[in-house]
């Protein structure tokens, strides 16, 4: 087990009260895997990103929770619990690459800046080539002359890029990928994704990639985890997630999707799209019984009183489920 | 009416706030209710000159025997009434012409900008004995003065904003409407361009007090007998071997004065526009 | 019957970039249309050229056969004819003005009575699913999909035989867009109305729109009914773009 982490919840302090952000999630990433976090707004998904990163704002406050990187403890509760891995063990690539790069100082010298905090006993002129070569590396054109531009002389793409090529010479155990290419157009999309695995095989670390495309996560991710309201209500391998959802909200979400290859009905009426009606639970109360239940098409009654445990989907010690029906068969 | 309720708690939950608060409060109070309890600022008591603050001149008379608190309250009413008067004017004629300007773009923005530079560019001091030398010396000059030299702050603030919303979607949803344009500056600019004018408006109404107390001072402000804070300074500070107290007073109201109007304004800054606290 | 919107060769630059380099086309009555592109393909600009908030360098814009005039006379007729759906349609409210007011603008502008807009607006709302109570309410005073029903009651009520969405679906969850999404095309086929939707989401756009063009720097690369167009590409930006677009269609690694 490569990363683990255990009963993540995270509250936020609110004028109108405390918000539970994340009610007990857990995550296992093995190394050269990627994970996709998948999750609507309000499901809490950055959350997890920034408790692991220690990156929360002042009003929150991580309950319980503890991550296990590299075969060492961290009690998340603890404030600034995983400073130690920032740069070294763990590496972010942020949705807005600027939120990584300084806008007054070079390309080049934010890549060596990387390099000699991680081996302080090398010289200049190595270091300038490995950052360079790091930049071949994730495919960006003319690096000798990219080393020596600054962030606001490159496209979004490129800059996004050139966040990927510090996670790659800061060589971290684990990446954490927060709607990295969301910003971005479709084709762009697609070289950063291929970008971050190639850095992923390079390496050998393991990828959380939190993202609201389920599109995304069937094509590049080895498994997922579904997150909503807070809870994570199924995790298992992409494949078998795909095949059999165990959730009723996972086969919603799926629904949701609009496969780029569905054909136009010539009859209009006929061309209508999926919805998941009714809204979110209030953050600040946690209804009963399943969270999902007020928007379930299959609930029955002890959905409202019973908290669904995490059951096994067609008997797969890899693939489970927060849903009562799998407890009940 | 709740939005200014709102914004006058959150100026009393800050130390700066209440202390801004209570100055103006103070200086407020002093300039209104002074002539009711004083005797006539211009009458002479020959034999009382210099006299030490007491019963009779709660802050003592001047050299011709005047009674120092009606002249102090005097000037300081004087002071706020000038000060309000050019704000409100050179607020409301700015911003109207940063809108114009900001809406209509083109030559007419190149215009209206190039008209602020060159009125910025002159210091006001300069400015002020041109326009005395041109017109005389006297409180119309000086508001007219002073608003001109104003004008130019308000309208650039107000253009900067009028062209952030002129491409902002609700304008365009207006626009394409063909809702009449005089609708469209008075209920769709004019309110958001309020918050950061108003604030201005606050923190411009301590310079224009100190502004008028500096002109006084050197003569060029107020004619005696009309008492203002400058003038009873230099007063005071003409006699300052024969009793110190008069200067002292009224540099101590023009300090309360724009001390208690830059804390109000800068609290009224950080509660309506955040984001600009603590730059100028 | 006169084509909806017609463009013809319009010609546009910023400075030295070219927003738009010769774009033609024609959107004929009561369709769907979309238009396709990534960012700086120029699809924004079209759309702003068409509402008139954009002039143009060369071209000739035509809404229902009537050349874009610039003057007030001319902005009044536009407006009944074509209304605007912004990417953030929640920004298209005025945020210090109660929606009965912004409501009550509308009616201003049509010579309309009060009370005729109210009986009008009141179906409109009714339709919309939205609580009559709506109105006395300020925009930040009503959730996110409230304000976008609400900007769309707005432009519904000036009776537009137009309308134009920028991006509808942008920064929406999947869950949420198609609930607009099927909004949208009740309101077209209710009121026959022609829907143009600028989009960078290809699956919707196949879905939604009778026919469609792929805009790409100023250019239309490709153009036609969207079958054809999306099922049998011509060209090779098209195909790469549909390559590109993450479908879950594909079984995982």
């Amino acid at each position: 087990m490569a990363i683990s982490l255990r009963n993540l919840s995270v509250d936020y302090n609110l004028p109108i009260g405390a918000a539970h952000a994340l009610r007990d999630v857990s995550l296992d990433i093995q190394k050269g895997e990627m994970l996709g976090l998948v999750g609507e707004s309000g499901s809490g998904k950055s959350t997890v990103a920034f408790a692991l990163m220690g990156l929360l704002a002042a009003n929150a406050r991580v309950t319980s929770g503890t991550a296990t990187i590299e075969g060492r403890q961290f009690d998340l509760t603890r404030p600034n619990a995983t400073a130690s891995l920032r740069g070294r063990g763990m590496a972010m690539i942020f949705q807005d690459p600027m939120l990584s790069l300084n806008p007054v100082f070079t390309i080049g010298a934010q890549l060596i800046e990387v390099l000699r905090r991680r081996s302080p006993g090398s010289d200049r002129k190595t270091r300038a080539a490995q950052a360079e070569d790091a930049l071949a590396k994730v495919k960006l054109s003319n690096p000798k002359q990219r080393m020596q531009q600054y962030p606001h002389e490159l496209s979004g793409g490129m800059r996004q890029r050139v966040v990927i090529a510090m996670a790659l010479l800061s060589e971290p155990a684990l990446l954490i990928a927060d709607e990295p290419t969301t910003a971005l157009d479709v084709t762009v999309e697609a070289q950063i994704m291929r970008e971050i695995i190639g850095l992923r095989d390079r390496i050998g670390c393991a990828v959380l990639l939190i993202t609201h495309s389920l599109g995304l996560v069937t094509e590049h991710c080895d498994r997922i985890s579904v997150l909503y309201a807070g809870e994570r209500l199924e995790s298992g391998t992409v494949r078998d997630v795909q095949r059999q959802p165990g959730h009723p909200y996972t086969r919603m979400l799926f629904d949701c999707e609009v496969p780029i290859d569905r054909a136009r009905d010539p009859d209009a009426a006929q061309n209508r799209f999926t919805v998941i009606a009714g809204e979110l639970p209030d953050p600040r109360r946690r209804p009963p019984g399943c969270i999902f239940n007020g928007r379930c098409d299959v609930s029955f009654e002890d959905c409202a009183k019973v908290v669904p445990g995490d059951y096994a989907v067609a008997g797969s010690a890899s693939h489970g489920a927060r849903c009562l029906r799998l407890a009940t068969p | 009416m709740s939005e200014a309720m709102w914004a006058l708690r959150r100026i009393c939950s800050e130390r700066d706030g209440r202390l801004g608060l209570a100055f103006t409060t103070i200086i407020l109070v002093f300039a209104l209710v002074g002539p009711l309890v004083s005797p006539d600022p211009n009458v002479l008591d020959i034999k009382a000159r210099f006299a030490a603050p007491g019963i009779a001149h709660l802050f003592g008379t001047d050299n011709l025997g005047r009674d120092l608190f009606a002249r102090t309250s005097a000037g300081t009413r004087y002071a706020l009434t000038l000060a309000v008067t050019i704000v409100v004017i050179s607020s409301i004629i700015g911003s109207l012409i940063g809108i114009v300007a900001g809406i209509a773009g083109g030559w007419v923005d190149r215009a209206v900008t190039a008209v602020f530079d060159i009125v910025n560019a002159f210091p006001p001091l300069i400015l002020a004995f041109a326009l005395i030398a041109l017109y005389g010396k006297g409180s119309a000059t000086f508001v007219l003065l002073v608003t001109v030299v104003f004008i130019p702050q308000f309208g650039r603030m107000a253009r900067a904003r009028a062209r952030t919303l002129r491409n902002l979607s609700f304008i365009e949803a207006e626009r394409m409407l063909a809702v009449h344009p005089a609708t469209i500056v008075v209920r769709h600019y004019l309110p958001n361009v309020a918050g950061p004018i108003i604030v201005l408006a606050s923190m411009n109404l301590p310079v224009v007090i100190a502004f008028e107390a500096s002109l006084s001072f050197l003569g060029f402000g107020v004619q005696p007998p009309k008492s203002s804070l400058g003038t009873l300074i230099k007063d005071g500070f003409v006699s300052i071997n024969q009793s110190w107290w008069p200067t002292v007073t009224a540099a101590l109201v023009l300090a309360v004065a724009t001390l208690g109007a830059t804390l109000l304004g800068e609290a009224l800054r950080r509660v309506i526009d955040p984001k600009s606290a603590g730059t100028r | 019957m006169t084509d909806a919107i017609s463009v013809s060769n319009a010609q546009l630059r910023f400075g030295h970039t070219v927003a738009l380099d010769g774009v033609s086309l024609s959107i004929p009555q009561g369709t769907c249309f979309g238009i396709v592109g990534e960012s700086g393909s120029g699809k924004t600009t079209l759309m702003r050229a068409v509402l008139g908030l954009q002039r143009l360098d060369a071209g000739d814009i035509r809404i229902l056969g009537n050349p874009l005039g610039h003057g007030r006379a001319a902005l009044k007729r536009r407006a009944s004819f074509i209304q605007p759906i912004f990417q953030d349609p929640a920004a298209s409210l005025s945020p210090r003005s109660r929606i009965r007011t912004l409501m009550n603008e509308v009616g201003t502008v049509l010579k309309e009575p009060h009370a005729a807009t109210y009986e009008r607006l009141a179906v409109i709302l009714k339709r919309l699913g939205l609580p009559a109570s709506v109105v006395d309410k300020y925009p930040h005073e009503i959730s996110g999909g409230q304000a976008r029903r609400v900007a769309i009651a707005r432009a519904l009520l000036m009776k537009p035989s137009i309308l134009i969405a920028d991006e509808p679906t942008a920064g929406l969850d999947v869950s949420v867009q198609g609930d607009l999404l099927n909004l949208l095309q009740d309101i077209r086929r209710s009121d026959n109305i022609t829907l143009v939707v600028i989009s960078h989401n290809l699956a919707v756009v196949r879905l939604i729109a009778e026919n469609a063009v792929v805009m790409r720097a100023g250019k239309v690369v490709e153009g036609g009914e969207v079958g054809a167009l999306f099922g049998a590409p011509r060209e090779a930006y098209t195909r790469e773009l549909l390559a590109a677009w993450p479908s879950i269609t594909h079984s995982g690694p």
